[in-house]
């Protein structure tokens, strides 16, 4: 039984923001796990070819943002953006070559990250505004008290497998399961902003680096065991949080692709199905990559 | 695969000095903060001067939100804040320039990532003279140190070249020449929180430990040497299964998720080249005599 809601007393609001371009600086060089320099795109701008239900991992990037990378010029606008647009939410492209094309929010990275299919965003670059209409935050279930929602679109928990089961557990399908052990970078911060870097998920590297993540695929949804994200993002044990992988391939140590987090609270509340397709692109991107 | 470090050449480390402002505590437009519980909560003592707490007090039981014990620096150009945070290192002294303080001297207790803090020991009663955008000098060294017999694979970091021979480490500690440390604890690395993928340098890592029992088990104090499990921090720190860094602890605990008290990292390498010896109750890390802070 589809979990019920209170989706029909969410608003919408309509937040408008620019693909942001990407950044560097003269010195140019990050560092790997070994201290070997890299300078890598994959940040800001538009990244072209990679999106839902591809590989996260394998390329040669650093900090894979899939589509277009959107940010607000004014700073408090922007973190309104940042925090109230939620994954799912529709992005229309308000200007430039591409006006008028759609996508679909996939996820935060300190950007808003949109997936355009790639005959769009092949005409898309920074600076091109877009308009997204937020909606999702304040999203709950009313037979789950004990599970938090966020940045997650109503249409998109809609249209998720799984459910209210019989015996009261909330039934999420998941592609992967993700051990406390690979929680890098964004620990510690808001759960409604940037994401989670998992480790262990690089491609090639060592047995001593591995958690066994190199499968990640982007619009993934995961399970962080002990993780609690009701109020930002902690180690908790007994607890669990389901994300979908919004960002992938890092060479920066501490960081990998990572997911944005859509449901949090004790383990106990959650009954998880194991499931490949459990995808952002089965159930919202049809045709995204076409 | 783990690479193979050699040796690299015997270089003369040199000293700078730094300037440091003393820092104002910076809250938003809200005074709130929410602590793991979903509680709201006005966060004290998280940067600025803190009075009365000093290496040796316990990091848990305050009402207080990372607290350290003494006084942060910062500065006004944030590239010169990066770098006064890289290169300050535990040990150094530092001394105050202007103020009521001024010609006080003190010692680098620790430092704080994100956009950058280095932690300043004082004697109390010149603590409670300064004010805050007072100027303190810091004579920055310690980067770059390689301790003649240390072996290759464990790196050396945050550490004054005087303080190394005063904390419990022992460079040629065990049967197979392992480098040996005295630590409160050893903790897993899943419990390793804000720091993760940050550089080592200039940033502390926070560990989010449960909070002590009521007979105060499991507590730490100002100044422990503590032990995370596989964690890498050569460079930015991240898990490296296999891998031990040692750090010290260099403020209190925070009732924000993925935060908790923050060690500064002094040393890292392979688990059979480091290996932490862990003292709940006699362990002795950083303590106000070693840096004549008394």
């Amino acid at each position: 039984m589809k979990a019920a809601t209170n989706a029909g007393r969410l608003v919408r609001q309509v937040l408008s923001g620019e693909v942001w371009p990407a950044l560097a600086d003269r010195h140019g060089y990050r560092v790997g796990p070994d201290g070997q320099p890299f300078l890598l795109p994959g940040m800001g701008g538009v990244t072209l070819g990679v999106h839902c239900a591809d590989p996260a991992t394998g390329y040669a990037s650093d900090h894979l943002e899939p589509g277009a990378s959107i940010r607000h010029r004014d700073p408090a606008a922007n973190m309104a953006l940042q925090f109230l647009t939620c994954v799912g939410n529709q992005v229309r492209v308000a200007g430039g070559p591409a006006a008028g094309a759609l996508g679909h929010v996939i996820g935060q990275h300190a950007y808003v990250l949109v997936d355009f299919a790639e005959t769009a965003a092949a005409n898309l670059t920074s600076g091109d505004p877009v308009s997204v209409v937020a909606c999702g935050q304040g999203l709950a279930l009313d037979d789950h008290p004990a599970i938090t929602v966020k940045n997650c679109a109503p249409d998109l928990l809609a249209r998720m497998p799984g459910g209210t089961r019989p015996d009261g557990r909330l039934e999420v399908h998941v592609a992967a399961r993700v051990p406390a052990e690979a929680i890098g970078a964004g620990s510690g911060m808001a759960s409604e902003y940037a994401n989670t870097d998992l480790m262990g998920a690089y491609q090639g590297l060592g047995e001593d680096l591995s958690l066994g993540l190199e499968g990640l695929r982007i619009g993934d949804v995961v399970a962080l065991d002990d993780a609690d994200h009701r109020y930002g993002r902690g180690y908790r044990p007994g607890y669990l949080t389901i994300g979908v992988i919004s960002t992938g391939q890092c060479m920066l140590f501490g960081h990998g692709p990572g997911p944005s987090t859509l449901l949090s609270g004790p383990s106990d509340a959650f009954w998880l199905v194991d499931d490949p397709d459990a995808n952002l692109a089965s159930w919202l991107h049809a045709g995204a990559s076409a | 695969m783990t690479s193979e470090t050699t040796a690299p050449p015997a270089l003369r480390l040199v000293a700078v000095n730094l300037l440091g402002m003393v820092e104002h505590p910076a809250l938003g437009g809200s005074p709130y903060r929410v602590d793991r519980d979903g509680r709201s909560y006005v966060p004290t003592g998280d940067g600025g001067i803190v009075l009365g707490l000093e290496l040796g007090d316990p990091v848990f039981g305050l009402v207080a939100d990372h607290a350290a014990p003494g006084a942060c620096l910062v500065h006004p150009d944030p590239a010169a804040r990066h770098a006064l945070a890289s290169y300050a290192c535990i040990g150094n002294q530092v001394r105050v320039r202007t103020g009521q303080a001024a010609g006080a001297s003190g010692v680098v207790l620790g430092k704080r990532g994100e956009e950058g803090r280095v932690i300043v020991g004082l004697a109390q009663a010149d603590l409670a003279g300064l004010r805050p955008a007072d100027e303190i000098a810091v004579r920055a060294c310690g980067q770059g140190l390689r301790p003649a017999g240390l072996r290759p694979d464990v790196a050396v970091m945050n550490l004054d070249p005087g303080l190394l021979a005063l904390l419990p480490v022992d460079l040629d500690g065990g049967a197979d020449a392992a480098v040996t440390v005295g630590v409160r604890l050893t903790a897993p690395s899943r419990l390793a929180g804000n720091g993760i993928g940050r550089p080592a340098v200039s940033w502390d890592l926070d560990l989010q430990l449960p909070t002590p029992g009521a007979d105060g088990a499991g507590d730490l104090v100002m100044g422990d040497l503590v032990a995370v499990d596989d964690i890498d921090a050569r460079y930015n720190m991240g898990y490296r299964r296999g891998w031990v860094t040692v750090g010290v602890i260099v403020h209190g605990a925070s009732p924000l998720p993925g935060h908790g008290p923050g060690i500064t990292p002094i040393l890292t390498g392979p688990a059979g080249a480091l290996r932490p010896v862990p003292d709940a109750t006699g362990h002795v890390g950083l303590t106000a005599a070693m840096v004549q802070l008394q």
